[in-house]
């Protein structure tokens, strides 16, 4: 795997750079680059404007997304509406403190995980957790945190907060949490 | 022979009701001659009384089979033909069709004699290991008597998670012999079998993200093939086995993408503001259909599969519900199955391809449909349980694997 020789220019990797990744397999002759523009910032949309395709994923960390401290923040996970991905009012003021966090403790990264509820198809879930997650890391974008440095994860349905069968389960299992991974010195 | 299938249904809302609506549905799977002289069921129902009359006419095959196995290869046969929908197994003796052969270790020698000519339609040896062999002489039998191809060699694949964590599973198409192919202790998800049933296509998060794999069934041999930034999910392979479809967000929000099934050749199908997952080949493997919440509620389109240009190439499917995921193409084309939510219930749905008009087929639950070779059954998942649906009778049976919590099913072809 490719992730630890890849360490050295991660920080040099910009947005920009994600979608050209040496992740990809061998013969690439899809499009690519096409997400290249300015970081929209400010907004809770997925797409603020232009591209059709949102800000995409930066690439993977060298860690095991499993070893992001899930505690630190837990107060601040953002929960979101049935089958939706947008921050409510009341959730972004939740992203402010944890920008203030962020830029209160250096040397941190966020590992942002979108999940959704139990209810429907196993692979629309894991869009839409990967769609909150996105969307939680372009509103800190736009409140100043660097790209680079907020990493995201869709996990679907599969890993509950809550088990059970009742709205209030449900309302708790649509959200984005926000892990903190402690990033060793450069 | 014509495979002309004809369910007449009366309703009698109410006893007091003047007005007597009579609804006749009529499912033509070839060319029909006559309607109601090859009339496969005929389904009489009174409602409010609760009685139902089902008459059945279908072909009746007697299945005798002898040798050491001879015993329980008679009854798997006969098991399989009953879950066709098509075929009525009967005693010895007394059906259209006979069955008789052999069962020894070694195989099955199958024998199917046509009582009305009296002449043997086939005479050959099954070597399939196991119980393979008697659904392979079952497959047989029903491809002769009906036209349509069997699926009891079929092989069903899932995920389940008895342990705490989701493995992928293989089963029989009966569900014996199943058994686990992962023992990762993370998630698996997503599984599409190739057509032949030897490989297989999933998601896992063996890497801590949601990667693409392949699986050789026959060497053993897994390979990641998609690993991009973000989601790499809901992989499908294309009638020939060469390309795969799937789901990747490496550019943003979730979209389609089409590779080789070594990760190359990489090529977008959408470009779209919401997300786009679960894709499925059309049986020519020109087009895909796949679900899009783009318009805000996840809807079913179908978009050519080698378009690379703006994205806009897409034909939408309007089935009257506004929720609408996992579509599943039939091997003949004509339909295609989707899960769908109603009343906050999800339900599956099928959606007829030429008069572009959806029906509901289930009314108890259900979610994540997926065909089986003679485009008339479907398997699908309710509450943790695998069931085998006749999309013709509505009648659902459940797949008894002894494996708890299991849910996407897919079958090879």
């Amino acid at each position: 795997m490719n992730i630890k020789y890849r360490l050295p220019l991660f920080f040099a990797f910009t947005l920009a750079l994600a979608a050209c990744s040496d992740d990809k397999p061998q013969n690439y002759t899809g499009m690519g680059g096409d997400n290249g523009g300015p970081l929209p910032g400010g907004s809770d949309q997925v797409n603020p404007g232009g591209d059709a395709s949102g800000i995409p994923p930066g690439p993977r960390g060298n860690f095991n997304p499993d070893s992001a401290d899930y505690q630190t923040l837990a107060s601040d996970t953002i929960y979101f509406d049935f089958d939706k991905s947008t921050i409510s009012g009341p959730e972004r003021g939740k992203l402010d403190a944890v920008s203030q966090w962020f830029k209160a403790n250096p040397g941190n990264a966020l590992f942002l995980a979108g999940h959704a509820d139990k209810r429907g198809t196993p692979e629309y879930n894991r869009a839409l957790g990967e769609r909150r997650a996105l969307a939680v890391r372009e509103y800190l974008v736009g409140l100043g945190l660097p790209a680079g440095m907020l990493y995201t994860n869709s996990y679907g349905s599969d890993r509950p907060a809550i088990d059970g069968d009742t709205e209030e389960a449900y309302a708790k299992n649509r959200r984005v949490e926000i892990g903190v991974i402690v990033q060793k010195a450069q | 022979m014509n495979h002309c299938r004809t369910a007449v249904r009366l309703i009698f809302p109410s006893l007091l009701n003047l007005p007597v609506e009579l609804t006749s549905i009529v499912k033509l799977f070839s060319n029909c001659l006559s309607l109601i002289l090859l009339a496969g069921l005929l389904t009489t129902q009174l409602h409010g009384q609760g009685v139902t009359v089902e008459v059945s006419t279908l072909p009746r095959v007697g299945v005798s089979i002898s040798g050491p196995l001879g015993e329980g290869v008679t009854e798997i046969v006969s098991n399989d033909l009953r879950r066709t929908g098509e075929i009525s197994p009967v005693d010895s003796g007394s059906g259209d069709w006979q069955a008789t052969g052999d069962a020894s270790d070694a195989g099955v020698n199958g024998r199917l004699i046509n009582k009305k000519t009296g002449a043997d339609v086939f005479n050959q040896t099954f070597t399939g290991k196991g119980r393979l062999a008697a659904h392979e002489f079952a497959d047989a039998i029903t491809q002769a008597v009906t036209g349509l191809p069997g699926f009891a060699s079929s092989r069903l694949g899932f995920i389940a998670n008895p342990t705490g964590s989701k493995e992928l599973y293989l089963a029989d198409m009966d569900g014996y012999n199943a058994r686990a192919i992962t023992h990762d202790g993370t998630i698996s998800a997503s599984p599409d079998l190739n057509h032949d049933g030897t490989k297989i296509t999933y998601t896992s998060y063996k890497s801590g993200y949601p990667d693409t794999y392949l699986i050789d069934l026959i060497s053993g041999n897994r390979t990641r093939i998609a690993f991009f930034p973000g989601i790499n999910t809901g992989p499908s392979f294309s009638p020939d086995g060469s390309l795969i479809a799937l789901t990747l967000s490496k550019d943003g929000n979730p979209e389609i993408y089409t590779m080789t099934t070594d990760g190359g050749s990489l090529t977008r199908i959408t470009r779209t503001r919401g997300s786009e997952t679960s894709p499925s080949w059309s049986p020519t493997g020109d087009r895909l259909v796949y679900s899009s919440d783009d318009r805000g509620s996840p809807q079913l389109f179908i978009s050519s599969s080698t378009s690379t240009t703006d994205g806009s190439d897409w034909d939408h499917l309007v089935t009257g519900n506004s929720y609408c995921t996992k579509p599943d193409w039939s091997p003949d084309g004509r339909w295609i199955a989707f899960t769908t939510r109603i009343g906050g219930q999800f339900q599956i749905g099928v959606f007829d391809v030429a008069a572009r008009t959806a029906q509901l087929i289930t009314t108890s639950g259900g979610q994540d449909p997926a065909w089986t070779r003679d485009s008339r059954h479907l398997v699908y998942s309710n509450n943790g349980r695998l069931h085998l649906l006749d999309t013709v009778s509505k009648i659902s049976l459940p797949i008894e694997t002894g494996i708890s919590g299991a849910g996407e099913p897919t079958v090879s072809r």
